[in-house]
């Protein structure tokens, strides 16, 4: 992020919101979540896949999931099947 | 003194810039978007592989197919010319540009200055910079100026006396008068070829052969108006600049990036209540392109809503996707006052109010702590490509 406010030219760097950040998920066999962040996942309450850009060299292919953990927590991670990691992501 | 300065093919020599390999190799400007297909200025490798401004592309391309064709950059051609001319003014000219890569600048209140013309024209040649090849022509008249500049070799300052003025233009080619081609070769058919024999002929004669086109020319190739010159006032400094993380094609996403833009070149510190009169919107295209338009306003603009609804229609118009996106306020009013309403619109005094309360913030956190969260895509399938934040100063 560049701001120069010292010269009367200002170039600023645009930020993406809701960036998705590393998680540390534990998945089932079934590729679902088992742990989030090393707590247990009491629910999952919704699952949905983005297949999106394959048309590029960056194509997006995450399966989501809406999960509830056992402290209570609302949590939607994703598994990016692009390259086998997992990420947490709020406005999901 | 009337001086010129020349920078032949200067269009070419800014889009060279990031590319100075091809600086050595055939290499022409290619046409813009929408032009005729005809190459633009050629470097000098290319010019000895035969190739000349204007030729066609196809042409061209048949007689070099080692021909690289650079692809126009004019927000930076114009930025170059800028940062010449401001150059120039630092060194205490006052100069008037007429086109990217050629301005006129008067000598007489820098002589005394500078010990003397020739020393004037060698520090203005100085502060263009070696690197453009700059060429300055001084006479008394603005033609003979010109056409001293476009004769003299790079990095040379020719000067053409008055008394030898017209012994100087006589055995120049047609081509450095503004004829355009078909009245040129009119002229070159009827065995007019040079400057000097289309300044014997009669000016009535050429007036009704060619048209007030053919008899300003006849004006020129007798040495052209004395013309006094003049000094651009500076254009003002303020831009404001957005880099997208990726290329952004989208338009309403460029809308809502021109509107952010708007809205902090208007909180600017610099632009200190002043209206706009000129602001230039321009874009770095994906490739390395550049697209770049002007608007000048009939009455100057003080609010944001204005400016973005002028330069909106614009946006349409880049022709390629967008990897940044800036707003110039080129040009601004004197004064800082007009009394348009005598009460403040609704809203007007909470938006002060949240102002104030953001520089509070800003103050006591630091920069970059302040952000507006722009929504760019909220359609998009991917949560984080649905908007975007820009930090904000005001």
């Amino acid at each position: 992020m560049v701001s120069d406010t010292g010269s009367a030219s200002a170039v600023r760097s645009a930020g993406r919101l809701n960036e998705p950040r590393a998680a540390l998920v534990e998945p089932q066999a079934d590729g679902t979540p088992r742990l989030v962040n090393r707590l247990t996942v009491e629910v999952i309450r919704e699952e949905w896949r983005v297949l999106d850009r394959w048309w590029t060299e960056e194509p997006v292919n995450r399966r989501y999931f809406d999960v509830i953990l056992e402290s209570g927590q609302q949590v939607v991670v994703f598994h990016d099947d692009e390259d086998g990691r997992w990420f947490s992501q709020r406005g999901a | 003194m009337v001086a010129s300065l020349a920078i032949p093919g200067f269009e070419l020599r800014a889009a060279l810039r990031k590319r100075p390999s091809l600086a050595l190799q055939p290499a022409a400007l290619a046409p813009s978007d929408g032009a005729e297909p005809l190459i633009g200025p050629v470097t000098a490798a290319a010019q000895q592989a035969g190739l000349r401004p204007g030729m066609r592309m196809g042409e061209a391309l048949a007689t070099c197919p080692k021909l690289v064709l650079v692809e126009p950059d004019p927000a930076s051609a114009e930025l170059e010319w800028e940062e010449i001319i401001r150059r120039l003014e630092d060194s205490g000219f006052a100069v008037e540009s007429t086109a990217l890569g050629t301005a006129y600048f008067d000598t007489r209140g820098v002589e005394r200055l500078y010990g003397g013309l020739e020393q004037a024209l060698k520090r203005a040649l100085a502060a263009v910079g070696s690197h453009w090849d700059a060429r300055v022509g001084a006479a008394t008249r603005r033609f003979a100026a010109l056409a001293a500049a476009n004769v003299a070799r790079p990095g040379q300052a020719l000067v053409v006396s008055d008394e030898r003025t017209e012994e100087f233009l006589a055995p120049l080619p047609l081509r450095l008068l503004g004829l355009d081609e078909r009245r040129r070769e009119e002229l070159e058919a009827l065995g007019v070829k040079r400057v000097g024999q289309l300044a014997g002929l009669p000016g009535a004669a050429v007036a009704e052969r060619l048209g007030p086109d053919g008899r300003s020319a006849w004006s020129q190739a007798r040495g052209g108006k004395r013309g006094r010159i003049r000094g651009r006032r500076p254009p003002a400094e303020v831009t404001e600049e957005l880099e997208f993380p990726e290329a952004v094609g989208n338009e309403l996403t460029l809308r809502r990036a021109l509107a952010t833009l708007t809205e902090k070149a208007l909180t600017r510190p610099e632009r200190a209540d002043r209206f706009i009169r000129k602001v230039a919107l321009s874009a770095r295209l994906v490739g390395g392109a550049s697209w770049r338009r002007t608007l000048t306003f009939r009455d100057p603009a003080g609010d944001a809503d204005r400016i973005r609804l002028a330069l909106g229609p614009k946006i349409s118009e880049v022709p390629a996707p967008v990897m940044a996106l800036r707003l110039e306020l080129v040009e601004m009013t004197e004064e800082t006052g007009r009394q348009l309403e005598l009460v403040k619109p609704e809203g007007a005094e909470l938006q002060s109010r949240l102002q104030e309360g953001l520089r509070q913030v800003k103050a006591s956190t630091g920069g970059g702590a302040v952000a507006t969260v722009v929504e760019v895509a909220p359609w998009s399938r991917i949560p984080e490509a649905r908007a975007l934040f820009v930090p904000r100063d005001g």
